[in-house]
């Protein structure tokens, strides 16, 4: 991609042709350029070469305001995209039998779905029998279990239980929320596979998993 | 009618209002001793035994400044302040707030105050109609808009709180006043003739500057044309164009003129500035504006808004770690600053931090009151009206 390419951007700006702004876009796209790409390495520079123009007084205020606005129109086209790639990993989560604190795992959630992860969010007050029914229905993996209070965090044990009941040793269990990050041996004591201490360790935990346990692909 | 006030009480007063503590104290004792059942001097107390963080002396004053008159708002203030602050007394507090918000229907932060005390005790609906009937009074309420992002973020998670975090943020003045100070115009010019002695190019610099502050635009305009009608590369001017233009709401103009200057001067704050805001209104951006924003920040690290606009950058990307630290960085520069306090709070409801996020909230909820002189304008509303 060469400046002239973006020097025909500014001109179909300034011309007020949205067309042929398009068409420029497309042709660089089409040379190679990746879509999170076209903003930098096209859009930029001619905005540039916009505000030039006006600053020199090669074109007036009425003629910026205009290619602008040409400039917005076909924004969409060199935008990076927004949503983050579909990581193909399902999971499943939700607050425990007797637990109705809803906080951490709402925040979690939005985290996940966020950054690409198919989210199963089976609410509050979750039994560990509908836990493994959802795991069994998509065929996740992984499921997340908060809970807030003593006698529900030890109350997860139950889910492990009722896993290997169920012959799914395989699944790994997370477990998040107040006694597990007060106190780590008790993530260890009801069976689970790791602990989640936010947002943030969510994703860096969930990434984790994806590469070590499953290899990348998609479950 | 007037609240007639005793020599102690006016002492009392003039001490406190000078942060003389001490004194005050002294004073106010001396009119409990002389009169007391005068309810001015038990609110004054109680004020002052707030502002030394002695909280059980300041409900205790304050309770009894509302004994003697039910109608003593600026009581219901310290008294509510004192609970909040407190701790563990969220029922009494939603209750304090309560009556304010009655003695005085118009007082907007009762209504904020009372969503928070509501929000403390899990009364989430209650919370959010309290912030909307804050907002209804003044839609530039931004505590209330912060309130309410923190209340979207409980719920709905950061994606939905972001935008209503960024909509506080334009309402809050100390963002604009950001980009005046990294121009180098001092937070009032209005009696100062800037320009005066300045060579041409810096006093038309200047006086571009002052007429954007006071949003004539067009006329900064005016001034801008000639700057660049003698240098077209002239970084600053085009710097101060593109905060004209974002202003109008004119994104794309402004992000033109930013990279324009940036072409010419690469470190410029001002344009790094305008630059990052134009960037965070696009969630596409949200990259850009962060690696925007963390240039500002090198660029200006002494203005504690530069890292609350790094640190809501890196909300949007899902990096709160490294927001924590960016919004901690704010709070050392300013421990005022109301905007990083709730970014605090909303970082550590992500880490599942409860009691630190309520606490920071509690700071800014003090900060944000001292900052409006909000106890002295009922105090003398009620000394002035006998009521509010």
């Amino acid at each position: 991609m060469s400046s002239e390419e973006a020097a025909r951007l500014y001109s179909a700006f300034v011309g007020q042709d949205p067309a042929s702004a398009i068409q420029v876009i497309e042709r660089v796209r089409s040379s190679g350029v990746a879509q999170d790409q076209l903003f930098d390495t096209l859009y930029v520079p001619a905005l540039s070469l916009l505000a030039g123009a006006w600053a020199s007084g090669e074109i007036d205020e009425i003629t910026f305001t205009q290619a602008s606005v040409v400039a917005e129109q076909i924004g969409s086209f060199v935008m990076p995209p927004v949503a983050r790639a579909d990581t193909g990993v399902t999971l499943v989560l939700g607050t425990m039998h007797r637990d109705r604190h809803s906080v951490m795992k709402d925040i979690v959630a939005s985290a996940l779905k966020e950054s690409g992860y198919r989210v199963n969010d089976l609410g509050v007050d979750v039994r560990p029998a509908d836990f493994l029914e959802r795991l069994e229905e998509t065929g996740s993996r992984i499921v997340l279990v908060f809970a807030e209070t003593m006698a529900t965090a030890r109350a997860v044990t139950r889910v492990r239980e009722m896993f290997a009941s169920a012959g799914r040793d395989d699944a790994v269990i997370l477990v998040a929320g107040g006694p597990f990050t007060a106190d780590t041996a008790l993530a260890r004591s009801v069976g689970v596979n790791g602990v989640i201490t936010g947002a943030e360790s969510a994703l860096r935990v969930l990434a984790r998993i994806r590469e070590d346990i499953l290899g990348g692909d998609a479950s | 009618m007037s609240v007639q006030r005793s020599s102690q009480v006016l002492a009392s007063e003039q001490f406190a209002r000078q942060d003389q503590l001490p004194a005050a104290v002294a004073a106010c004792y001396e009119a409990i001793a002389i009169a007391d059942r005068d309810p001015l001097a038990h609110v004054l107390l109680g004020h002052l035994m707030l502002a030394g963080d002695f909280y059980d002396e300041a409900i205790a004053a304050s309770t009894q400044a509302i004994e003697l008159d039910p109608d003593c708002a600026p009581a219901y203030l310290t008294l509510g302040l004192a609970y909040d602050r407190r701790g563990g007394m969220w029922d009494q507090s939603v209750l304090v707030w309560h009556e304010l918000a009655e003695v005085a229907p118009d007082l907007v932060t009762a209504h904020v105050q009372l969503g928070e005390a509501f929000a403390a005790a899990a009364f989430e609906e209650e919370s959010v109609d309290s912030w909307k009937r804050a907002l209804e009074l003044d839609p530039k309420e931004a505590r209330a808009h912060y309130n309410l992002a923190i209340a979207a973020l409980k719920r709905e998670g950061m994606s939905t709180a972001l935008p209503t975090f960024r909509v506080a943020g334009a309402l809050d003045p100390s963002q604009d006043e950001l980009f005046f100070a990294l121009l180098g115009l001092p937070n009032d010019d209005s009696a100062i003739d800037l320009s005066f002695g300045k060579p041409e190019r810096q006093a038309r610099l200047i006086s571009a500057g002052t007429l954007a502050r006071s949003e004539d635009f067009f006329g900064a305009t005016d001034v801008l044309r000639l700057m660049l009608d003698e240098n077209p590369a002239d970084a600053d001017a085009l710097a101060i164009a593109a905060y004209v233009y974002l202003k109008q709401e004119a994104a794309h103009e402004a992000m033109a003129c930013a990279l324009r200057a940036l072409s010419f001067s690469p470190d410029l704050p001002t344009a790094l500035y305008t630059l990052g805001v134009v960037y965070s209104r696009f969630p596409g951006l949200a990259t850009h504006a962060a690696r925007v924003f963390v240039a500002l920040a090198k660029a200006a690290p002494y203005h504690s808004m530069t890292h609350v606009l790094l640190a809501e950058s890196l909300l949007g990307l899902q990096r709160f770690g490294q927001a924590k630290r960016a919004y901690g960085a704010a709070v050392r520069l300013d421990p005022a600053c109301v905007r990083a306090r709730f970014g605090l709070a909303a970082v550590h409801l992500t880490e599942g931090s409860y009691a630190e996020a309520q606490w920071e909230m509690r700071r800014a909820a003090y900060y944000d009151t001292k900052r409006h002189g909000l106890f002295w304008r009922l105090y003398d509303e009620y000394v002035a009206g006998g009521a509010v």
